[in-house]
């Protein structure tokens, strides 16, 4: 049997988080090649649907970054991905999926370093929580 | 789709307008005519239809189906058309992003294991029985809309009337969504894994009689289960169905108090006929005041399966709560979640018109009967 | 049809080091709707460019990915690449595989398989991004600046100066603000008067300066380039038109009653100008303590004045202005020491604020410069300054008004000038001497023997004499110490001015913890605020000394120039866009929005949500809030996403 490979899909905000992960990039900093970014323009502008609809889709882990509570661009859009984010995890609890499979984090343009820390560490979870459909949730 | 016009009876169709004119989506929504899709179909516009954002729009509700002629089934040819547009790749424009539909698929995934009783521990209930109660999404509709209802409520007054009456129902610990709305939405595939783990479930649980409290799940169980559970001999009722019985014999009462009307669910009058059921309950409880549209022709609370919500549905829930405030009703019953969640959404924030004429309280069958038990 | 053409750029060794480019190519070729692949070694030279540019003219491409470096490197490139070749420069998509990709991981096979991901991701994208086009507004030339002391008169004047347009308001009768209170001024001792009221002067013969002085904006709506302000002239009980500022009606006038400009250290008239230099030199009723209006005696100043201008009666009026941008620059009030009871302002008569000791040591104030105590009028000979009243406090204001240190100095110094035999006693915890030529200053004043004492206050008291016993904790000596002094001096912070709530919601912009206006970055971008258009100078942002606000006058100056020097304006096509015909007009995208943008309109019997694309900023937190799908962001929908991730998830593109 081969390895799990989890696959992981992040969202992450064009004012912070994808700066972070281009930081990430620019300083050499390896991580696991698990994770896919799809560019958002705020935290806040992530549905709840996105993060079950990669789910749904397959994905093993699921996670939303954005700029640091104080510091969004648009104000208070981490916030309201804050909000949302705990309704969600009621979702993941009536469901059954475990609540670690999905994250929200904050990561600064300058946060490289915790870019690549937050992916390595949640690729690493994910790896020992197993496939999203394995059977054991 | 020829099949599909086969076997709706679409083929009968005269074009007299009948549909159109008495659709509560055409009414506010010019650009929908339930005529001119089953013209477009019959004249072999396949993928006319299939790209039509207004496939989407139709209720379902069956109003045209009451009035029609030529008695076309026009709510399975819609369904059937819109089967046909999601095998090519075209979806309905969901609610909520779509987040009910994917907690939906997710829920076929076969080695699911939910965590969704916590409602019912301070209940009776068990895993096994003779009645089984299938909750639905309520859990799920908890999570999603708690902010102005409290579906759940539905679920713990069903059990509670159950446990009164003696009856400690079955129910699952993983049970699956019925598949309604992604049936309705043209997902069969999915809706036929979801039909195939619920049936297999109903059947381990060695019931012989299957209570829902949502409309929807009473008629997916009842007709659209209806090739797997055929052989089983198994009983599919609403909740509204067998309190109704359980006054009849069991002697349980209620205290009487208010004055109430009733909003009729689509899929529980007009696709199941079932009317005087949910009556004979709320006229237990207090006096009945009908509202000029009921039973067939009630009006629909505006929203199906989760994707036909536009403005159109805000105008007809508002007029609706008008309609039923105008009763001079304390309390409008409705006897299906979906309908109390979309018309108490219309009123949780801004609306056309004045407060007064909407303020009206909304109230679930159940939650009501549940809270009028008399000796509880 | 959909006609895409995919470019993979090696980025030299960068990209082709660690990713298979040919393979890449080959699997991207396969996928649906893609007319080309093609790679590169650097496809951000002008070679590279021009190779796209020629596959968009030769092959009908209508849609274009780049696989190379971060869009934030050159998304403006390819965009600009695009529109030179003739499409729509939305239509680009790029697949971030240098910092996303080859830079963050070492296994080549495992690198390429994750770009073939990042293509397909992008081409997903790129079949539902929508063709855009930015949104022409006009713009109106001319600035709004709200507040006239040294902020306001700075960037008044620097904008009328390059030949625009400037409404100054002013909520007191004459310009002028705080700067005009002070006598002299650190670190240079130059007086206050001698700098500031020439340029008062110059405000008031500007000819592209507007003047509305004892006057206040009540509305303002609008956008950036199109803002519409009413603002309300108050009455000053005569018109000003005939008023020739002689002075006789101030000279005649018998009422008088505490001066609020002098802090309440001397008296003024029932009718007054706030001081000699006014601009406009024209004085107001006070219609609580006139005894005409009041009790309907006197009436004296109607009869002696020359030009016959006194008009009672006389009611408020409104002016209406357009203008393109707005400037805030409504400076500080001090703060009101009186909640700090151990101190005993307003119990004992000796103890007096920085700004009363301001007015006291001003030539031109009631006393004409001369420093003498309230209770007795006795020159006092030992003062005591009592630092961080209401600054760097827990209880009051967290922050360091930055002003209060030098502020005591100066004036310590100035005492001592004056009385060199008088004693005086700074209490500090730490003197932040943070200036150009501050900290020389400092060293100045304590070569005159000026005693630095380091502790808090703890109390202060009142002898039978007049006299304050100030204690305090000497730090540096570890004793707890009573000081026996003629008059304390609270150094009292800056709080934002009692009425910025009222202007935070004129303008929608936002306020700080401190209550301050907020920046819009608070580094790089100290002058804007999170509302297009309006601007923030001096102490209505924060606590500052008179060079650091006239900096920023400057810098909001330039900024509001950068606006409205524009004859139009092109505003991002990157905004929300609401479906009339689905919305079900509740309202939770209005409630959500953070920069007013949507607004309920009706149509036929309904609501229905519309944004305001001036307004809009793009965040998309409405198409959230939306229950029914009604509201999109355009080029990232719902829909685009769905398709991203059944590209990467369910091997679909």
């Amino acid at each position: 049997m081969t390895e799990f490979d989890p696959r992981i899909i992040a969202f992450c905000c064009n004012w912070c988080s994808y700066v972070g992960a281009d930081l990430a990039g620019t300083s050499r900093l390896q991580y696991p090649h698990n994770v896919r970014i799809i560019r958002t323009m705020c935290s806040g502008q992530v549905f709840p649907s996105y993060i079950l609809k990669a789910l749904e889709l397959g994905a093993d882990g699921v996670m939303i970054a954005g700029c640091h509570i104080g510091d969004c661009h648009y104000v208070s859009g981490n916030k309201k991905a804050e909000e949302r984010f705990r309704m969600l995890l009621g979702i993941m609890k009536t469901l059954g999926l475990d609540a670690r499979r999905i994250r929200l984090e904050w990561i600064s343009a300058s946060e490289g370093v915790k870019f690549a820390n937050t992916i390595k560490e949640f690729a690493r979870e994910i790896k020992e929580l197993g496939p999203r459909n394995g059977g054991k949730e | 789709m020829k099949q599909i016009i086969r076997n709706t009876k679409a083929y009968y169709c005269v074009e007299c307008g009948k549909c159109t004119g008495s659709c509560p989506v055409a009414r506010g929504n010019e650009f929908f005519s339930p005529r001119l899709i089953v013209e477009r179909a019959l004249s072999g516009m396949k993928q006319d239809i299939e790209g039509d954002r207004e496939l989407w729009a139709c209720l379902t509700c069956e109003a045209c189906s009451k009035k029609c002629p030529s008695t076309v089934k026009y709510s399975e040819f819609i369904r059937g058309m819109r089967k046909m547009a999601f095998d090519s790749g075209f979806t309905s424009r969901c609610s909520q992003g779509g987040l009910l539909h994917s907690i939906q698929r997710i829920h076929s995934i076969k080695d699911l294991v939910q965590d969704r009783l916590d409602w019912a521990k301070d209940l009776k209930t068990s895993k096994k029985g003779e009645v089984l109660y299938f909750t639905g999404c309520l859990p799920y509709f908890e999570n999603l809309f708690s902010a102005f209802v409290s579906p759940i409520e539905i679920a713990k007054s069903t059990v509670k009337i159950l446990n009164f009456a003696g009856i400690v129902p079955a129910i699952l610990q993983n049970e699956r969504c019925c598949g309604h709305d992604l049936l309705w939405t043209g997902d069969s595939e999915t809706f036929q894994k979801l039909a195939r783990l619920n049936t297999e479930m109903i059947k381990e649980s060695g019931a012989s009689r299957v209570v829902t409290s949502c409309p929807e799940c009473l008629r997916t169980l009842k007709l659209d289960y209806a090739d797997l559970l055929e052989s089983t001999g198994i009983e599919i009722m609403h909740i509204s169905e067998l309190i109704s019985s359980l006054m009849k014999n069991n002697g349980i009462k209620f205290n009487r108090s208010g004055i109430m009307t009733y909003h009729d669910p689509c899929r529980l009058g007009r696709h199941l006929g079932i009317y005087d059921a949910p009556r004979d309950v709320i006229k237990s409880m207090g006096e009945l005041v009908e509202m000029g549209n009921h039973m067939a022709e009630s009006s629909c609370c505006g929203v199906s399966a989760w994707a036909t919500c536009e403005s159109m549905s805000k105008q007809m829930q508002v007029n609706r709560l008008i309609e039923a405030k105008s009763t001079g009703s304390d309390t409008l019953i409705t006897s299906c979640p979906k309908c109390l969640i979309h018309l108490k959404c219309a009123v949780h924030n801004q609306i056309p018109v004045e407060k007064e004429k909407v303020d009206i309280r909304i109230e679930d069958l159940a939650v009501a009967a549940g809270k009028a038990l008399a000796g509880d | 049809m959909t006609n895409i053409g995919i470019y993979i750029c090696h980025c030299g060794t960068n990209i082709a080091g660690m990713i298979d480019v040919e393979e890449l190519a080959r699997k991207a070729a396969k996928l649906k709707d893609v007319s080309v692949v093609k790679d590169y070694r650097y496809l951000c030279s002008d070679p590279g460019q021009d190779l796209i540019k020629e596959d968009i003219r030769s092959m009908d491409l209508d849609r274009v990915v780049v696989a190379a470096c971060s869009p934030r490197m050159h998304e403006s490139t390819y965009r600009k690449v695009l529109s030179e070749a003739g499409i729509n420069p939305f239509l680009l998509e790029i697949a971030n595989i240098r910092e996303q990709a080859s830079w963050v991981h070492s296994e080549k096979e495992k690198t390429t398989e994750k770009a073939f991901d990042l293509v397909r991701i992008a081409v997903a994208k790129v079949k539902k991004d929508e063709s855009l086009e930015s949104l022409p507004a006009d713009v109106i030339q001319r600035v709004l600046v709200i507040g006239a002391g040294i902020a306001g008169i700075q960037t008044s004047l620097d904008i009328a100066n390059i030949g625009y347009e400037v409404v100054l308001v002013e909520k007191e009768q004459s310009i002028g603000g705080r700067m005009s209170q002070l006598g002299k001024t650190f670190p240079t001792l130059d007086c206050s008067a001698c700098i500031l009221t020439p340029r008062m002067v110059e405000v008031s013969t500007n000819p592209k300066i507007r003047l509305h002085t004892y006057s206040e904006v009540e509305e303002i709506s609008g956008f950036i380039g199109n803002f519409h302000a009413k603002i309300r002239k108050k009455s000053r009980g005569l018109n000003p038109d005939l008023c020739t500022g002689c002075g006789e009606c101030t000279a005649r006038c018998p009422t008088k009653v505490p001066g609020e400009y002098d802090e309440g250290m001397g008296k003024r008239k029932a009718i007054y100008t706030l001081f000699p230099q006014a601009v406009p030199n024209v004085p107001v009723i006070d219609r609580a303590n006139c005894v005409y209006i009041t009790k309907g005696k006197c009436g004296i100043c109607k009869k002696v004045c020359p030009a016959g201008a006194i008009d009672y009666e006389l009611g408020d009026e409104i002016v209406e202005e357009e203008v393109g941008a707005v400037v805030v620059a409504s400076g500080f009030d001090p703060f009101d020491p009186t909640s700090k009871e151990e101190l005993g302002y307003g119990r004992y008569k000796n103890v007096i604020t920085g700004l009363q000791l301001e007015r006291l040591l001003h030539t031109a104030g009631p006393t004409k410069g001369e420093v003498i105590r309230p209770s007795d009028g006795a020159v006092p000979k030992r003062i005591a300054f009592v630092q961080c009243v209401g600054s760097r406090d827990e209880h009051a204001n967290k922050y360091c008004s930055r002003v209060c240190c030098m502020h005591a100095i100066k004036n310590a110094l100035l005492i001592k000038e004056h009385h060199p035999d008088a004693e005086i006693f700074i209490y500090y915890i730490d003197i932040r001497a943070f200036g150009k030529g501050y900290e020389e200053f400092y060293k100045r004043t304590q070569e005159h023997g000026i005693k630095f004492m380091r502790g808090r206050v703890a109390e202060i008291f009142e002898e039978n004499n007049g006299n304050v016993v100030v204690r305090a904790d000497d730090t540096l000596l570890g004793m707890v110490m009573e000081n026996e002094v003629d008059m304390a001096v609270l150094s009292v912070g800056m709080v934002p001015r009692s009425d910025s709530a009222k202007i935070q919601k004129l303008l929608g912009i936002a306020t700080g913890s401190d209550g301050f206006f907020m920046e819009a970055h608070a580094k790089l971008r100290p002058v804007e605020t999170l509302v297009d258009g309006v601007f923030l100078a001096g102490t209505a942002q924060g606590p500052k000394d008179i060079p650091d606000t006239v900096a920023q006058a400057k810098g909001a100056a330039s900024s509001a120039l950068g606006v409205i020097s524009h004859k139009v304006l092109e505003l991002s096509p990157l905004i929300s866009e609401v479906d009339e015909r689905l919305c079900r007009g509740c309202g939770d995208c209005k409630d959500i929005c953070e920069y007013g943008a949507i607004e309920l309109i009706t149509l036929d019997s309904r609501n229905a949500a519309r944004i305001n694309p001036a307004l809009c900023k793009g965040c998309g937190a409405c198409t959230v809030a939306c229950c029914n799908g009604s509201i999109k962001l355009r080029n990232f929908t719902d829909t685009a996403t769905f398709a991203m991730l059944e590209a990467v998830l369910g091997g679909e593109a």
